[in-house]
């Protein structure tokens, strides 16, 4: 008989176990539903952004014989340090999300240690800074609660930090580590070398002849202003990608926990009524042969 | 009548993708106005108010921060910061105003700048 309860006590406690995953579904739900016409409309600024960033450095580097001659533009022939900037969630319960972005960092430590390069990490979200802080890995920077509720002014200061150990030598290259979303139901891990920008990478939608006039006409101004922007914004941008990646993570983990809670009270609910069968015949039993005893 | 295309993109989506007469762009050396078969040009933008000239004549104005434009023969992209449109038929003109006049408060440190921005705006506001 206390098989029966204790059953019947376990059911219970996965029932209710499915009530808060499938909330925890419906709450991601909503939430991917906001990021991703967040996204979507950043979506239009960053590749204009992009768009005229490369007009711009294509004509420079055309005018100039020897290449781009520009600090953010130029690759560092032998690197010596590399700065991985990488985002996770602050929270989990949403599968593989940073499991796969913290092993690829992981592969690219590997990669740059082989190279005798070294490797500064900086990290976004709780998740990825308790990795690697258990791991004993030292962490350039950390900060929690942005890949949450990501915020342009912060993301901005976070990234600009970096950009200017870049332009003061410190480190040789800076790429960006996200968990980025493709739709409802997958995510993929998106590596971006932010800095140096690679014009090559760009492509040329040269539709106009003319010569492009820049104002105000010395180049470094404008150049300096744009690829701030472009930065700042790259990394929002990453940041808000990675938050629709998580919510649909998420949104699939808890969907997931879900449908495996319904089954457990199925399988459950047989084994309650198997075991009360058994009760209840174990009780006939008795009952019989001790009225065959009677006789 | 010869067209030309104008994109006004900001962070929170394209406020503007129409064909337009002529655009007048406050640019960080000074306002310029843009016509169709412009040379290729490229520009910091200060705060202040871009007057677009529509296709049918008809006159619209944004309340911008800052940003860049990239003009070229056939296309003008701005790339704005934070923009407000002055006019349009669902807007409603005494909050775009005062919104506007908001916006470029907070985006100029130079108090001549947004006087002749926020005056701008006013005039804009009078003649609608």
């Amino acid at each position: 008989m206390a098989n029966l309860k204790e059953i019947k006590r376990k059911i219970g406690s996965v029932k209710n176990t499915a009530k808060t995953t499938n909330a925890m579904k419906l709450v991601s739900s909503a939430k991917l539903r906001r990021t991703e016409e967040l996204a979507r409309r950043s979506r239009v600024y960053a590749a204009k952004l992009t768009e005229l960033l490369n007009e711009i450095a294509q004509k420079m580097q055309k005018a100039n014989v020897d290449g781009l001659d520009n600090v953010y533009f130029k690759e560092v022939a032998n690197p010596k340090t590399v700065d991985i900037v990488f985002i996770t969630a602050d929270k989990g319960l949403c599968g593989g999300f940073n499991a796969q972005t913290i092993k690829r960092v992981n592969q690219m430590i590997a990669d740059f240690k082989a190279e005798n390069i070294k490797v500064r990490l900086r990290a976004v979200g709780r998740k990825g800074i308790d990795y690697f802080k258990f791991n004993n890995v030292e962490l350039n920077d950390e900060i929690v609660g942005l890949s949450a509720a990501p915020d342009y002014a912060e993301a901005a200061q976070f990234i600009t930090e970096v950009t200017h150990a870049y332009v003061n030598g410190e480190t040789d290259r800076i790429i960006l580590v996200h968990n980025g979303y493709v739709n409802m139901i997958s995510q993929e891990i998106r590596e971006d070398q932010v800095l140096p920008i690679d014009p090559s990478k760009l492509e040329l939608s040269d539709n106009s002849t003319s010569e492009l006039e820049v104002e105000p006409d010395d180049d470094d101004t404008l150049l300096d202003a744009l690829v701030k922007r472009y930065v700042e914004y790259t990394m929002y941008y990453s940041l808000i990608d990675s938050l629709a990646a998580e919510h649909s993570a998420r949104m699939q983990a808890m969907d997931a926990a879900t449908k495996n809670a319904k089954e457990m009270v199925k399988t459950l609910t047989v084994k309650y009524n198997k075991a009360r069968q058994e009760a209840i015949t174990t009780e006939l039993i008795e009952i019989i042969s001790g009225m065959e005893s009677m006789k | 009548m010869e067209l030309m295309k104008l994109e006004i993109v900001t962070p929170n989506g394209v406020i503007f993708d129409d064909e337009v007469r002529q655009v007048t762009l406050p640019g960080s050396e000074g306002e310029f106005g843009v016509l169709p078969k412009h040379a290729t040009l490229v520009s910091l933008l200060q705060a202040g108010v871009i007057e677009i000239v529509k296709a049918d004549g008809s006159k619209v104005a944004v309340a911008i921060n800052s940003g860049y434009v990239k003009v070229d023969e056939e296309k003008t992209t701005c790339i704005v910061d934070g923009a407000v449109a002055l006019s349009g038929e669902d807007t409603d003109l005494a909050q775009a105003l005062s919104e506007a006049k908001e916006l470029l408060k907070k985006a100029e440190s130079s108090s001549t700048v947004i006087a002749a921005a926020v005056s701008k705006v006013e005039n804009i506001g009078k003649s609608l």
